[in-house]
This record gives structure tokens, C-alpha cells and sequence, in this order.
């Protein structure tokens, strides 16, 4: 069972951005269930953990930084969308800047690994803030102008993509859900 | 939060109004009217008819002309929707854009710079299950403008239900099942939400199959 957690403030926001996600699941055939990020989450009672994002407006999830520490010490995958990605990169010690990031942008993949093919492809970005240098617990995956749009934190199978798969690379999240 | 609804009349703004309605306090409606079928952002025909659909609803609706190249398109929004926030208070918009990403990337970035939230509640929804919810849910959809091999004239003024929403599926490997990318556009004569519906008096169908356009003349609000 995959835990897919909603960053969204506001339940419309969810449609938007943890519905697509759950259905790309779902048509996989896998299950998952859905649990806010203000609930008690308890990650060990889940194979894998997607976190999605939220809308542009909203940084709640911020304030809720401490529900996630769980996850230093978890042993199974993760893959943070966004809000999720932000949420992993300062959990393991990164900086986020401001960095406005609206459409459709050409992502360069700059380390082979698993979700992504080699090279570079079209993603679409919706988000004020990334990563621009990684410090060490983590190694870009891929890059878009001058932000780290792809990290994976070392020597876990802990995955960000600043990004949303969902809209046009959901062989990413099936990758990464089918990761054995 | 009270929002604002970009409303064009269509099933699918309709149908975000709707979702919308059921989780925020929906402040007004925010009408872009286009110049003509070449405009990038916006739907075009019949978009007078959204003040009877506005006043079936209830709804103050804040209307705003907009040119057809994206810049004058782009300015339009961010007039309508300072309007939205100046007279009515909103904090958030809510559109019915489901896939296309040129909408919605547009919509997001004028939401942003207003300081405003923005909500998809349709984005990638299979289209086919959004057309049988619009159906399920009992709005009443007509077709109002084809633009597009296979879709012909005779479309025109047919109501959406199953048979049509099959005709669409047999289809879609030439045209958007939703019609999103402007192959069809529709106009809802009622919805859950309306307190009158539409009924159409006057209309002609213009243009050849393919490309042909319903306009409607004259309309009224009647008792459902």
C-alpha cells in the first residue's frame, strides 16, 4: 500500500493535485491511500510514500515540517512532488530559493537513475522556490536553469522532483511506484 | 475564501462552479469576451448569453472585452480579475481548465502576480468520465460551434448525453474528447444550480461542417 499525502491546504486544491496523482496510481493497479499532511501520519504502515503538491498560494505545509521527520528514519521510498520536494529538501538540510517557475520547461537529466531516461524532456513547473546547490546529503538528478529540479538523497531511495510527473511524465511516478 | 469563477458558459466552467460551490463561497462570475473564434484563451460564442445564465444563477458577473492576441488576452484577465478583488473581495479564482497547459500555465502566472489563489478542479480528468458526469448530474448541454475534422454542422445544437459522449469517444483520435483544444464548444442551458433555465428562441447555424457556429439571437430565462 502506497501513502499518498496531501500538502493541499484546501480540499479543491486536492483535485488538482493529489487526485491526478492517486488516478496515475490507480491505473497502475496499485493501491493507496490518502492522508493529509495534518493528520498523524505513520509512514511505517506503507510500502512507499508519494507527497504532492499544492497550489502556488499555498505554503502551509511549512508549518507542519515536523509531521514529516519520520522520514529520516524510514526505510521505504519516497518521492516528494513539489510541496513534497521542498518538504524533503529542507528535512535533509538543504536551502530552497525564490525561483518563480510557471509552464512548460526542458529538464536536462545529469545523473542516470532509475525514474528518468537519459537526456532531457519537457516538464511542467509550478512552484516560487527550489533548490539551486545541493549540499551534500543529496545529488541533483536533473537540472533546469539553474535549479536542481530532480534530487535523490544518498544512499536512500528518497526521490524530488520540483516538477509535477503528473501532468506530462507519469512514467516517473509508475517508475518510481513499481521501484522494487 | 470567497472566489471568483472564470465563466464562459460551458460545460466546464460550469462544472468547476459547481465543485467550487460545494467547497468555497463563490463571490461572482469573471467573463472574458473574446472578438472573435481566433482568440487563444477564451471561448467565444454566444458569451452574451452569460448574463442570463449569470442572472439564473444569482450571481453578480464582472464582464470585460478582451482582444484576441494572448498580451491583450493576458491584460483583459488581469483587469477582470482586479475587478473581482476590488468589488467583491475574492481571494481565489477557480477555472475550468483541464488539460491544456498554455491555459493554464497563463492563468496561474496572472493569479500569482494578483496575489491571488488559483484552483483547477477539472485538471487532467479523463475527459470522457468529465462528459458523463456533466451528463449524470443533469446539466443540460448544447453545442454551439464545431471547428474540426470529423465534428460536422449537424452537431450544432445537439444536446451532450450518451450517445453523443460515444460519438466523441469513436472520435478522439482527431479531436479532444472535451474539446479543449477549441474543436467544439458548448453552452449549458441548466445546471444544478440554476434557479430558471435557458430556453433558446431564436438561433441560426452558420458556417460549413468542420467549422460552423450556432448563433443564438434571442434567448429567455423560463421556470425549471
Amino acid at each position: 500500500m502506497i501513502l499518498v499525502v496531501s500538502t493541499c491546504r484546501l480540499p479543491l486544491s486536492e483535485e488538482e493535485f493529489v487526485r491526478p496523482v492517486v488516478e496515475v496510481l490507480r491505473g497502475r493497479g496499485l493501491r493507496c491511500e490518502v492522508r493529509s499532511y495534518r493528520e498523524r501520519l505513520d509512514f511505517g504502515a506503507y510500502s512507499k510514500v508519494v507527497i504532492c503538491g499544492t497550489a502556488l498560494m499555498d505554503f502551509d505545509y511549512l508549518n507542519y515540517l515536523d509531521s514529516f521527520e519520520a522520514l529520516l528514519d524510514y526505510d521505504g521510498g519516497v518521492l516528494g512532488i513539489c510541496a513534497g520536494y521542498q518538504i524533503l529538501a529542507l528535512l535533509f538540510g538543504e536551502r530552497l530559493e525564490e525561483t518563480l517557475k510557471i509552464g512548460v520547461y526542458r529538464v536536462r537529466v545529469v545523473r542516470p537513475n532509475p525514474l528518468t531516461r537519459e537526456g532531457e524532456f519537457d516538464a511542467y513547473f509550478l512552484h516560487s522556490y527550489a533548490v539551486t546547490e545541493v549540499s551534500g546529503r543529496v545529488e541533483p538528478l536533473a537540472v533546469q536553469g539553474g535549479e536542481v529540479c530532480m534530487f535523490k538523497v544518498l544512499g536512500r531511495e528518497l526521490y524530488a522532483t520540483s516538477f509535477h510527473p503528473e501532468v506530462q511524465n507519469c512514467d516517473i511516478i509508475e517508475k518510481f511506484a513499481l521501484l522494487e | 475564501m470567497r472566489v471568483c469563477v472564470l465563466y464562459s458558459g460551458g460545460k466546464d466552467s460550469n462544472l468547476a462552479l459547481l465543485k467550487a460551490w460545494e467547497a468555497l463561497e463563490v463571490a461572482c462570475l469573471v467573463t472574458l469576451t473574446p472578438r472573435s473564434e481566433e482568440c487563444y484563451l477564451f471561448h467565444y460564442p454566444n458569451t452574451h448569453l452569460v448574463e442570463l445564465q449569470a442572472e439564473a444563477l444569482g450571481l453578480p458577473l464582472i464582464s470585460e472585452p478582451s482582444p484576441d492576441d494572448e498580451e491583450g488576452c493576458l491584460r483583459a484577465l488581469r483587469r477582470a480579475l482586479s475587478r473581482a478583488v476590488e468589488e467583491h473581495g475574492v481571494g481565489g479564482v477557480v477555472t475550468g481548465a483541464v488539460r491544456s497547459v498554455y491555459q493554464a500555465s497563463r492563468f496561474q502566472r496572472v493569479c500569482w502576480e494578483l496575489g491571488l489563489w488559483c484552483f483547477n478542479p477539472l485538471w487532467l480528468r479523463d475527459e470522457l468520465s468529465l462528459l458523463r458526469e456533466v451528463v449524470s448530474l443533469g446539466f443540460e448541454v448544447i453545442f454551439t460551434r464545431v471547428a474540426g475534422y470529423p465534428l460536422k454542422k449537424d452537431l450544432l445544437g445537439r444536446r451532450l448525453d450518451e450517445r453523443v459522449i460515444e460519438y466523441l469517444e469513436g472520435v478522439r483520435r482527431y479531436v479532444s474528447p472535451s474539446g479543449e483544444g477549441g474543436e467544439y464548444e458548448t453552452l449549458v442551458l441548466d445546471m444544478p444550480l440554476f434557479r430558471k433555465r435557458l430556453r433558446v428562441i431564436e438561433c441560426e447555424a452558420v458556417g460549413e461542417d468542420y467549422d460552423a457556429t450556432l448563433i443564438i439571437r434571442r434567448a429567455e430565462l423560463v421556470g425549471k
